[in-house]
Order: C-alpha cells, then sequence, then structure tokens
C-alpha cells in the first residue's frame, strides 16, 4: 500500500518515542494499538470468532467427522461440501435415516453433535442445558439448552456467528465500497476542479433513464423468467456497452464549440447533500419497511440494504482525509508528472486515506450486526429456518422459563458488538493520535 | 442569521421530496392489494357476490383510495405498453396483463383476450342453472387472468374447454366464445411484436396522479385514513405519540440526570478509580443491544419462573378511566420503569461520555486555572466557570439524540408491548398499513432533520463565535 512519506513523518515525530524515525507506518500503528490492552484482547477474540465462522461446519454438525458404517469408511462431513458443488452424492441410507440413528462401528463426532436445524425431538419443547438425548450417553447432550422444536442451542450460537460475521463484513464491504468512491471524489475533486464536456454530461445524463430502461424495462420478462445471475449480467452488459457508446459519441461531440465548453460540476456539494438527505433518512424505519415487502426473504437482501443505507459515515470520513492528502505534496507532485486525475486519486490519494476509514469500518460493523440481529428479533427479513442469534433470542419471548434462549444468543450479539466497537477505539488510538485528547 | 434558517430550511425540501418518493416507491413495489385488504376487512367473509357487485365494490374503493388514478407524473416505459393501463383497476389482473405485454409486446390482441376471459367469466356468472358444471370451470378461469406462462396458459384454456364442452347446456352457449379464446391466445403470439419493447416512450399523466393527490393532501396535514381499521391516521398517531413522548422525555431526563454528574467527575478525577470504572462500566452499558436487556428484564422480572416477579407484566395497564389519577398514575409508572431503563442507558452511556470530553477540553483552560487561584471554590469553579462552558456538546446532543431514542422506542415499545409509535410502526409496516407508514417516515424525517438545524441554532446561541453569516459551514 502505497504511504505518503509526509504523513509518516508526521505520525513518526508526533509519536516521538526516540526510534520512531526508521519505522514504517504499520510497525508504529501496530506499536499504538498494543498499548491499547482492551483492543488486543478484542482482536485476539475476532479472531477466535472468525475462527468459529470459518470452522462452524467441524464444530457442530449433526453428521459424523468420521464413521464406519457397514464396513465403509465416510468422512460426512467433508463429503457434504463436495456434495454442495455437486461432485459428489449421499447414498440412499443417509437419506433415509437421519444421522445420529445409524448404528455405526465407529464414529467420531463433532464437539457439538447437532446442525442448528438438527431437530431433536426427544428435546424438543425447551430442554433444558444439560439435556442427553439418550439417557446415560453424553456424546449427545446439548450443553445450552434446546428450543421449541428441539434444536440445539450451542449449534445455533456456531452457525450464527457465521451470519453475524457475513452479514457484518459484506454489509461494510458495500458501504466502504459506496461511501469511499462516494467521498473520494466529494474530497478530491472538491466544487472546481471536476470539468465535464456539455456533451458528455448531457449524454451521460441521457444515459441513465435509458440504461434502466434497456437494461431493466425491455428485459423484465427476461429477468424474471430466466436465470437471474446470467440475466442480470447482460444486463448489466448492456448497460456498460451503453454509457461506453454514449461516452464514445461525447468524445466525438466534444469537438463542436457549443458543445464542446466545460462544465464545472460540484462534486462536493452534491456528495455533502447526498450524505445529509440519507442522514435525515429513518434509517432503521426505511430498512424495516423495506425489508417487509421483500416476499423472498434472504439475509443477502439484509446486508445489502444495510450497506446501501449506512454508507455516509465512511463517505464523511473519506471526504474529510482526501482534502487534507490532496493538498499534500507527494499529490502534486503526481500531478506535476502529469498523471491523469484518476490515477492520482485512485492510485495515490486513496490509498492514504483508506487506512483512518478502518475506524469508522469497525464501529459499521458492530452496528450491522446489531441491525441484522434486531431484524431477525422481530422475525423479518430472514427466512423462519434459519438460525440467527437475533432469531434465537426471539423464541425466549414465548417461554419465560427458557432462560437460555434469553442469556446465550444475547451475549453472544454483545460481545461481537463490543469486540468490534473495542476495536474500533483501539484504531482510533493507534491510527490518529490527534483525534485523542 | 435569519438568511441562514431560511436556507437550511429549505434544504429540507429536496430531503422531503426523497423521503416522499422512497416512501411511495415503497408502497407501489409491496406486493399485496390495498382494495382487497380494505374489502376483507369490511365485508362479511364467505358470502358469494356477483361478479358486476364485487366489481362495483372494487371499484368504489379503489377510487376512494384514489386507486383509480396513474401512479406518477410520467411513466418511462416503452411503446408496447398503453397508457391507459392504469384504468384496470384490479392490482393482480393489471400485473399479469403487463406481464404478458413484457413478453409479447402487441397491446391491443392482449387486451381482445383479456375482454374475452372476461365475457366469459361474465357470462358464467349469469348463468345459474348449471351450478357444479360452472363450479368446475370458474376457478380455471379466474387463474386465466393471473397466468402468462405460456405451458400455464395452455393447459388452463385445455380444463376450461373441457369443462365447458361436457356440460351440453354451457357448450351450446359458450362454445364459440371458447374458441374464440383459444384462437384470441394464439393471435397473441403469433403476431408478437417484442421489438416494440426496445423503443422508449415518456408517459406524461400531468398532475392528477396518486403521487400528486397524497402529497399534496400530506402538505395540507390530511394524512388520510388507515387501511386497517379506517381511522384518520393523525389520531393513530396522537394516541401513540402519548406514550412514546411520556417514555421518551422520562428516559431523556434520567439520563442527563445521571449522566452530568458522572460525566463531570469523571472528568475532575481525571485517571482515578472512578474514572477508570465509570469508563469501563458506560462502555459496556453502551455496547449493550437494548433489545437484549429488554427481553431479559421481561424474562426474569415480568413472569413468576425465577421468584423475581417484580413488575407488572407487559403493557401499559389497563385500569379503566375512571380510577382515580393518582391510582392510574402509579400504575403507569410502575408499567413504565423497565422500558425507560431500557432506553435511558444507552443513552445515558453516551452523554455522559461526551459531558466528560466537553469537560476535559474546558478543564485545561487557562481561565479555569485563574478560577482556582483567584481561590473560588471548587463547586462554583467546576459547575459555573467550566460546566457552562462544557454545555456545548451537551446541547447539540439533546437535539441529536430526540430522534435517535425515537427510534429506539421501537424496539422498546414492541418488546414491552406499548401502544406507542413503535408498536405502531410496526404493527402498520407488517400489515402494509402505507397511510400510516408514509405519515411516520416522513415525520421521523423531519423530526430528524429540525433536531440537527435546532442543535446548530442552539450551537450559535450558547457560543457567540459561531455565526452563520458566512458560508462557513457549521
Amino acid at each position: 500500500m502505497l504511504i505518503g512519506v509526509k504523513k509518516e513523518q508526521e505520525i513518526a515525530a508526533q509519536l516521538s518515542t526516540g526510534k520512531g524515525k526508521g519505522q514504517s507506518y504499520w510497525s508504529v500503528v501496530r506499536q499504538q494499538f498494543r498499548k491499547n490492552r482492551m483492543a488486543v484482547w478484542a482482536l485476539r477474540l475476532l479472531y477466535v470468532l472468525l475462527f468459529v465462522a470459518l470452522t462452524g461446519d467441524f464444530i457442530a454438525n449433526e453428521k459424523p467427522l468420521y464413521c464406519q458404517l457397514e464396513g465403509e469408511t465416510h468422512f460426512p462431513v467433508f463429503r457434504s461440501y463436495l456434495v454442495s458443488v455437486g461432485l459428489a452424492d449421499w447414498e440412499a441410507k443417509f437419506f433415509q435415516t437421519p444421522w445420529h440413528e445409524h448404528d455405526y462401528e465407529t464414529a467420531v463426532w463433532p464437539p457439538v453433535p447437532f446442525s442448528a436445524s438438527t431437530l431433536d425431538i426427544s428435546n424438543a419443547n425447551y430442554a433444558a442445558p444439560g439435556a442427553v438425548r439418550e439417557v446415560g450417553d453424553y456424546t449427545f447432550t446439548h450443553w445450552l439448552g434446546t428450543d421449541e422444536l428441539g434444536r440445539d442451542v450451542l449449534a445455533g450460537l456456531i452457525s450464527g456467528t457465521r451470519i453475524a460475521m457475513l452479514v457484518g463484513i459484506v454489509a461494510m464491504a458495500i458501504a466502504t465500497l459506496i461511501g469511499g468512491i462516494l467521498g473520494a471524489l466529494g474530497g478530491y475533486f472538491g466544487d472546481e476542479r471536476f470539468k465535464l464536456s456539455r456533451a458528455r454530461l448531457w449524454l451521460n445524463l441521457l444515459g441513465l433513464p435509458l440504461a434502466y430502461f434497456y437494461g431493466f424495462g425491455s428485459r423484465s420478462f427476461a429477468l424474471r423468467e430466466g436465470p437471474l445471475f446470467t440475466e442480470l449480467l447482460i444486463s448489466l452488459g448492456i448497460i456498460f456497452g451503453l454509457f461506453a457508446l454514449l461516452n464514445a459519441m461525447a468524445s466525438l461531440l466534444k469537438r463542436v464549440p457549443v458543445l464542446g465548453k466545460e462544465v464545472r460540476i460540484p462534486l462536493d456539494l452534491t456528495v455533502m447533500r447526498l450524505i445529509e438527505i440519507f442522514n435525515s433518512i429513518p434509517a432503521l424505519l426505511l430498512i424495516l419497511s423495506i425489508v417487509a415487502i421483500i416476499e423472498e426473504k434472504s439475509i443477502f437482501y439484509i446486508m445489502a440494504i444495510i450497506g446501501l443505507i449506512r454508507w455516509t459515515g465512511i463517505a464523511r470520513f473519506m471526504r474529510a482525509e482526501l482534502l487534507r492528502v490532496r493538498s499534500l505534496e507527494y499529490i502534486e507532485a503526481a500531478q506535476a508528472l502529469g498523471y491523469s486525475e484518476w490515477r492520482t486519486l485512485f492510485r495515490h490519494a486513496m490509498p492514504n486515506a483508506l487506512t483512518p476509514v478502518l475506524i469508522t469500518v469497525a464501529f459499521g460493523i458492530a452496528s450491522a450486526i446489531l441491525l441484522e440481529a434486531f431484524l431477525s428479533f422481530l422475525g423479518i427479513g430472514v427466512p423462519p429456518d434459519e438460525v440467527t442469534w437475533g432469531s434465537m433470542l426471539n423464541g425466549s419471548r414465548s417461554k419465560a422459563s427458557a432462560w437460555w434462549l434469553a442469556v446465550f444468543p444475547g451475549f453472544a450479539i454483545f460481545l461481537t458488538v463490543t469486540i468490534f466497537n473495542l476495536l474500533g477505539e483501539g484504531l482510533t488510538d493507534a491510527l490518529d493520535p490527534r483525534r485523542k485528547q | 442569521m435569519l438568511r441562514y434558517l431560511i436556507k437550511r430550511i429549505l434544504i429540507f425540501i429536496p430531503t422531503l421530496l426523497v423521503i416522499s418518493l422512497l416512501a411511495f416507491g415503497l408502497s407501489k413495489l409491496a406486493p399485496g392489494d390495498p382494495v382487497e385488504l380494505i374489502n376483507r376487512g369490511g365485508s362479511l367473509g364467505g358470502v358469494e357476490q356477483s361478479l358486476p357487485d364485487a366489481d362495483r365494490i372494487y371499484q368504489e374503493t379503489a377510487e376512494r383510495l384514489g386507486l383509480n388514478k396513474p401512479s406518477f407524473y410520467l411513466a418511462l416505459s416503452s411503446v408496447a405498453y398503453p397508457d391507459t393501463l392504469y384504468r384496470f383497476l384490479r392490482r393482480d389482473h393489471r400485473e399479469n396483463l403487463s406481464k404478458l405485454t413484457a413478453q409479447y409486446g402487441n397491446w391491443p390482441a392482449i387486451e381482445a383476450y383479456y375482454h374475452r376471459i372476461r365475457q366469459i367469466d361474465l357470462a358464467l356468472d349469469s348463468l345459474k342453472e348449471r351450478p357444479t358444471a360452472i363450479r368446475n370451470v370458474r376457478p380455471q378461469l379466474k387463474l386465466l387472468y393471473l397466468s402468462y406462462r405460456d405451458q400455464r396458459i395452455n393447459s388452463l384454456i385445455d380444463q376450461v374447454e373441457a369443462g365447458i364442452a361436457a356440460d351440453s347446456v354451457l357448450q351450446a352457449q359458450l362454445g364459440p366464445e371458447t374458441a374464440q379464446l383459444r384462437s384470441d391466445y394464439e393471435t397473441i403470439k403469433e403476431k408478437a411484436t417484442p421489438c416494440l419493447l426496445y423503443i422508449p416512450d415518456i408517459k406524461w399523466y400531468g398532475l392528477d396522479n396518486q403521487y400528486h393527490q397524497w402529497l399534496s393532501a400530506f402538505l395540507s396535514l390530511d394524512f388520510g385514513r388507515s387501511y386497517i381499521d379506517g381511522r384518520p391516521v393523525a389520531d393513530k398517531m396522537a394516541d401513540a405519540l402519548r406514550w412514546t413522548i411520556v417514555i421518551n422525555l422520562a428516559a431523556i431526563f434520567f439520563a442527563y440526570l445521571i449522566a452530568i454528574p458522572l460525566g463531570v467527575f469523571s472528568a475532575i478525577w481525571k485517571d482515578s478509580a472512578f474514572d477508570r470504572s465509570s469508563t469501563l462500566i458506560l462502555f459496556v452499558l453502551y455496547s449493550l443491544p437494548n433489545f437484549w436487556i429488554a427481553t431479559m428484564l421481561v424474562v426474569f422480572f415480568t413472569t413468576p419462573e425465577y421468584g423475581m416477579d417484580w413488575f407488572p407484566s407487559l403493557g401499559v395497564g389497563n385500569l379503566p378511566a375512571d380510577a382515580p389519577f393518582g391510582q392510574r398514575l402509579l400504575d403507569a409508572a410502575e408499567h413504565l420503569i423497565l422500558p425507560v431503563f431500557c432506553l435511558s442507558y444507552g443513552a445515558l452511556a453516551f452523554i455522559s461520555r461526551q459531558v466528560r470530553g466537553g469537560m476535559l477540553n474546558v478543564i485545561r483552560q487557562d481561565y479555569i486555572r485563574t478560577a482556582w487561584a483567584k481561590g473560588l471554590d471548587a463547586r462554583q469553579v467546576i459547575w459555573k466557570h467550566a460546566f457552562a462552558n462544557a454545555l456545548f456538546p451537551i446541547i447539540t446532543m439533546f437535539a441529536t439524540l430526540f430522534p435517535a431514542v425515537f427510534a429506539g422506542s421501537v424496539v422498546i415499545e414492541y418488546i414491552f408491548n406499548i401502544p406507542g409509535m413503535g408498536g405502531l410502526t410496526v404493527g402498520a409496516i407488517f400489515q402494509r398499513d402505507w397511510p400510516v407508514v408514509y405519515t411516520i417516515l416522513m415525520l421521523a424525517a423531519v423530526l430528524t432533520m429540525a433536531g440537527i438545524l435546532i442543535a446548530d441554532l442552539l450551537y450559535a446561541l450558547v457560543d457567540p463565535r459561531v455565526s452563520y453569516n458566512n458560508s462557513n459551514k457549521p
């Protein structure tokens, strides 16, 4: 990553730890970060959570990791990965009999021998923590109890980890993309520096409704009936082609004196207004009403919607950083070397502004996870058979005596949110000592 | 100042327009037919209505709701679509017609086909003497209104034909019609003109449209009637707002009451044990999701399961309105302790951190040192000199806090079953009661913007150095 020399020196000088001069930016940051013990612990816990999210299938699964059945050796958990990509199949006996009920010669079970969606009939209706599936056999113990349908709470927590992490990271990735680009444009070009020829401006503005029309309006039948992903790609291809064509036309039309006149676009003002508008939207209410009208419930819509609404914080941060960065000498040097504005912006200015944005991202992930938990707590947005922390917490509302459903999922949400908040604090201290008093 | 104020209020306008468009667009995209929703609520279930009657009732309701008008000022579509599609009142029929058009692009043939279905439907409706035969045919015919896939339509037409052919009277009356229906459908396919779909066309509907009607009513403060119970939205909101305002004000009041001394003292005794422990506790409080805490409180303290049934169960109490005022107040207060607690602790943590930060900034200033040096007593220095100047962030926070708490109370009210705005909002969204949702979205946006504006104005009042007369951004 390209780091401005000036900034490096600035920070090194500010830290003035004596040995700061020869160090790289990142080692300074790491050193600062380590001073905050809470943040270091949060980072370690985050590694644990990520590990659980990635290896959840091996920690909690109703299939044995390894088993011998009728003289054959199976690795069912591994195999389920192959099945899901279409490289293998299950034999009929695995369909017909639930995994727990085979007479295995030997079997090695995952630490939690239940999947999030496994229905343990014998422990349905809120079995307390420690309930076992069969008397005397402690392999199949529900360490944290079960819910109304007999689903294991611990297994649910583990699969919920994956969903929470995914929501937080994907939603914030979308938000960072939107907010980063908009903020960078506003901050770098300001109100004065972005100029377009009239021809290009008008043709691109015309392109917007046309893109909608040819990309989606005319193709509504194909999009509805065909394979969605392919059709979407075709639509995007059409839109891309349309804009390429219009811009090629603009390059030609620019030669006409009237059309070639340059117009100044107040990018900064536009971006700031946009941020203002988005900040005035009651986000929670809007997200609630959008999610409630989507018929086909999926966790991915929630991610997309959170990302599309929560970009303003990142955009503000990015804009402020670029306002600072663009007047640094190395940017002037890049301009003097004749690099194009876009190259200067994306290759030189933006990477330098990205690190402080990490702070907003950390806090943003926390709030995205919280929001997802809240939506599934209300029971909207996620499919009913998907087990998430929020939906488990909601289960406790219908049965007060099942305290384990109120305590554990809520604690998982709390822990994750706290981890990201602590990381945000730690990053603030480490990346931007000036902000700290 | 005045110019600044006017400028800021002018910015409200585009923001509100965007939000109104969002809300309106959402309501148009949402599945479900409001007319059906209302009629189902109104009519007695199971009473068989004749087709013209049902249509008349549908039309009346649609007209009352303004749904017989085009949705927006203009529409961008292709020349394949007629500009009078909105006159087909039934939403499911209209959408199916539009799907057929998107597939074949020849509207006249599609319209002829639709009218043929209707003709047969009306004829079947007026035929009284063959109930069983009709009962066999009619469901298939009704499904034809809603089908656009080729295979499906073919099989439905086959079934209708077979059903009509099975009965001699029906065959005599409707046989030719049915044959016509098939040929109408064949015409659609043979004379398909999908190329028309690629010629853009802007259809202009003028001011007499649903959006304009709703927005102008909204601006004259007529929020419409709820789809669910027909009550004016304003009435419903007034009822709900009472509770929301009570618990929000109580929550903010308690939050400030505790947060200010906490913040001030932890700033004064910076890095003391008090400061460190309060910082930690407040951080934890800030991270505690309030819907989790609320759920836990409900589970542990309002049910007899754990021997800690200290608080009344959910709701706001149901003493009759003629009970003595003191008793009612006490009852309500008892019910509101937990929700108010849940709402206030998050705000408390936030405020107190801000107060601490503000105080720390001020306390290092020279004039505070001077005040100490003058020999003023601690109370005067802290409260009169330091705190008065640290009020800054606290004031701006109040204005931004209110919308935030308002949103947060959606959750709390839902969990504690309080008939406030939160309950109203969630209920309205679930039931697709759009007039209520629109109004709440718009009012919440106004509230947020007004909050930010008031914060900025207070900023200037508290600190004379802040000036809005030049173009500096606050």
